[in-house]
């Protein structure tokens, strides 16, 4: 027999696993079983091949489990098994063309191979299911994620395998620290890439462009926190949001008259980061004025003088 | 039809492909290859190859592992399987990253304003379990709506439409463009379109479109089967290399200007040289993050940037700080 490909062997994996007694099969029964293995050189190439496939097979949907005998790591005594409910789809989960529609809208928007790919082939599942009519109304609107950041790879990397990132933050008002977070979500919000995360007890709000370092994974797994605890904090960021109004005064017909839409010569914007409010306004320089915050609009003069004193 | 394009499948997208082919003839039966390859939207070579992959996988020792694949049927243009003893009768429900992806990209939907109240996305969203609450901070107009709204309907007509057009030097001027696509990146709205009046493909910031109407004229069939260059920053003829320095922090504007050679990263800083079309709209780029971003040269790119500064930090908005 030929050389499997990847494919094959991930599958073959599949099927052993699936065909598996309830213990489960140890790591030498797999390596037996798969022709990929059996034909490999064995050593660290075979362990490391091995640990790509589980990951991939998590990737895709396919919960691998692993029975432990030894409480701390996963040994040479471990099981592996694949849980049957991974194959159980919900009763409910039945899209109609438009929302079809939308989810492929949704996956052509990504511009990432990671998330891209993920979610590409998640509608690709969808259509197996025999939801295949697409409502292609929605063909003129091009979304598209741009997603550049160096950490936004090994954040997302970690956020399937639940492990523990490490990275250095610098804050706005330019301090800077170690922080060891569990990464539960990656959004974009406004424009910015934002990851929640788990640092000790509390839910947070991380932008991605303050992550100066890289993101460095310390492989210690972690168990994630409720539905109810990331649902919380994103209601609170939202409400934060909320509460956090800028009143800006706009030079009629100006391209900022334009672009925000005004209608009177004062507007109210909401923002959740002053810092990034003042960006989004001092690009359009001496158009606007800001009469409230004042933390606002003493942030956009410092800025512009440093911009002065940097261009001297 | 608009499709997803063809792509080249890796390992791992192939063996999903693999399941979901399986998952399909199993309960639909036997099929033509062209049709899964139109279904999944792949070529017919990654449909014969994830049909190969199943056909390849097997413990020999085991036959609960067995499936069986007609190769003679596949030969001759259709996928006929079965399952045999093995347990596999369809793909697993999606993946935790998968589903995130997909999740993502709704909640991104969300945020452009004919989708925000659209009922079909918000059960979606609610389905999919992952997904956010709306942003409290969008400032979407109803002037961006309204245009979106008319920009659609121009499109679905297959209708050139007229605008006048303030572009980045401030210059008015108005124009019949056809319609092809709007694009939504980061929290822009682009029209991109073949522009009759300078008689090429451009994008035009929906945001600098006014008096935005559609006309009788139709679109020809050439042009709406122009390709539409991924990026957007349009032709530049008279170009500048600007050298510039930037932190971490505001790395973002090396993906906002086409780079001109490498980009160096020491520390946290970033130094690397950007290809600007017209300098005098390169002030408010640099100027926005306040200090982090510094041009190195030529002077005459420096002395731009200062000069917005001090005009916007004198309140006053002069002529010709804008481009």
């Amino acid at each position: 027999m030929a050389k499997q490909s990847p494919a094959e062997r991930l599958f073959t994996l599949t099927c052993c696993l699936l065909a598996s007694p309830v213990i489960g099969l140890s790591k030498q029964d797999l390596f037996d079983a798969v022709p990929a293995y059996r034909e490999s050189s064995g050593g660290d190439a075979l362990e490391k091949m091995f640990d790509r496939d589980k990951k991939a097979l998590r990737n895709v949907g396919v919960q691998l489990e692993v029975k432990n005998n030894d409480a701390f790591e996963e040994g040479e005594n471990a099981r592996y098994l694949i849980s049957r409910g991974a194959f159980v789809w919900p009763a409910e989960f039945e899209l109609n063309p438009k929302q079809l529609g939308l989810v492929e809208l949704a996956a052509r928007s990504w511009n990432t191979q990671i998330f891209g790919s993920a979610a590409r082939s998640g509608l690709t599942r969808l259509k197996s299911r025999g939801m295949v009519e697409i409502d292609r109304q929605l063909q003129h609107i091009s979304p598209r994620l741009v997603a550049k950041h160096e950490s936004f790879g090994p954040l997302a990397d970690a956020i399937s395998a639940t492990t523990t990132v490490v990275f250095e933050y610098r804050k706005s008002d330019g301090s800077q620290s170690v922080r060891e977070v569990d990464p539960l979500k990656l959004r974009l919000i406004e424009g910015e890439w934002v990851l929640l995360a788990r640092e000790r007890k509390a839910v947070k709000n991380y932008l991605l462009r303050r992550i100066v370092s890289k993101v460095k994974d310390t492989e210690a797994g972690f168990v994630p926190p409720g539905d109810a605890l990331i649902t919380q904090a994103e209601q609170d960021l939202v409400a934060f949001a909320a509460s956090k109004v800028a009143v800006i005064e706009i030079v009629p017909d100006s391209e900022a008259w334009w672009h925000f839409g005004a209608e009177s010569e004062q507007l109210e914007l909401n923002f959740m980061d002053e810092a990034l409010m003042a960006e989004d306004l001092m690009e359009f320089g001496a158009d606007l004025k800001v009469i409230e915050p004042k933390s606002l609009a003493d942030r956009i003069r410092a800025g512009f003088e440093a911009v002065i004193a940097s261009h001297a | 039809m608009l499709l997803m394009p063809k792509q080249e499948l890796d390992g791992v997208e192939l063996f999903n492909l693999s399941l979901s082919i399986v998952g399909t003839v199993l309960r639909d039966g036997d099929q033509r290859v062209s049709d899964l390859a139109e279904l999944f939207e792949v070529s017919e070579a990654a449909i014969n190859k994830a049909v190969m992959a199943v056909a390849n996988s097997e413990d020999v020792k085991n036959y609960e592992t067995h499936f069986y694949v007609d190769v003679d049927e596949l030969a001759e243009g259709y996928v006929s399987l079965s399952q045999g003893m093995s347990s596999l009768s369809e793909p697993p429900s999606l993946s935790r990253r998968q589903l995130s992806s997909i999740a993502i990209g709704l909640d991104y939907l969300a945020a452009i304003p004919q989708f925000k109240a659209d009922a079909d996305l918000q059960a979606l969203r609610a389905l999919i379990s992952e997904s956010s609450p709306a942003s409290a901070t969008s400032h979407i107009s109803s002037r961006l709506t309204e245009q979106i709204e008319t920009l659609q309907e121009a499109m679905s007509k297959d209708l050139a439409i007229e605008c006048e057009y303030i572009n980045q030097t401030g210059a008015k001027s108005s124009r019949t463009i056809d319609p092809l696509r709007i694009d939504f990146i980061g929290r822009r709205h682009y029209l991109r379109g073949f522009c009759r009046t300078s008689d090429e493909l451009r994008a035009f910031r929906l945001d600098r479109i006014q008096s935005l109407s559609i006309t009788a004229s139709a679109i020809a069939a050439t042009t709406k089967a122009l390709p539409i260059p991924e990026e957007v920053f349009g032709e530049v003829t008279q170009e500048q290399i600007v050298q510039i320095t930037a932190s971490a922090e505001a790395a973002e504007i090396f993906w906002n200007f086409p780079v001109a050679g490498n980009t160096k990263r020491t520390g946290d800083q970033l130094q690397g040289s950007i290809r600007v079309g017209n300098l005098a709209a390169l002030g408010r780029h640099v100027a926005k993050y306040g200090g982090m971003v510094k041009v190195i040269s030529p002077e005459s790119a420096r002395s731009a940037v200062r000069n917005f500064a001090r005009r916007a930090l004198a309140g006053a908005s002069a002529p010709g700080d804008e481009d």
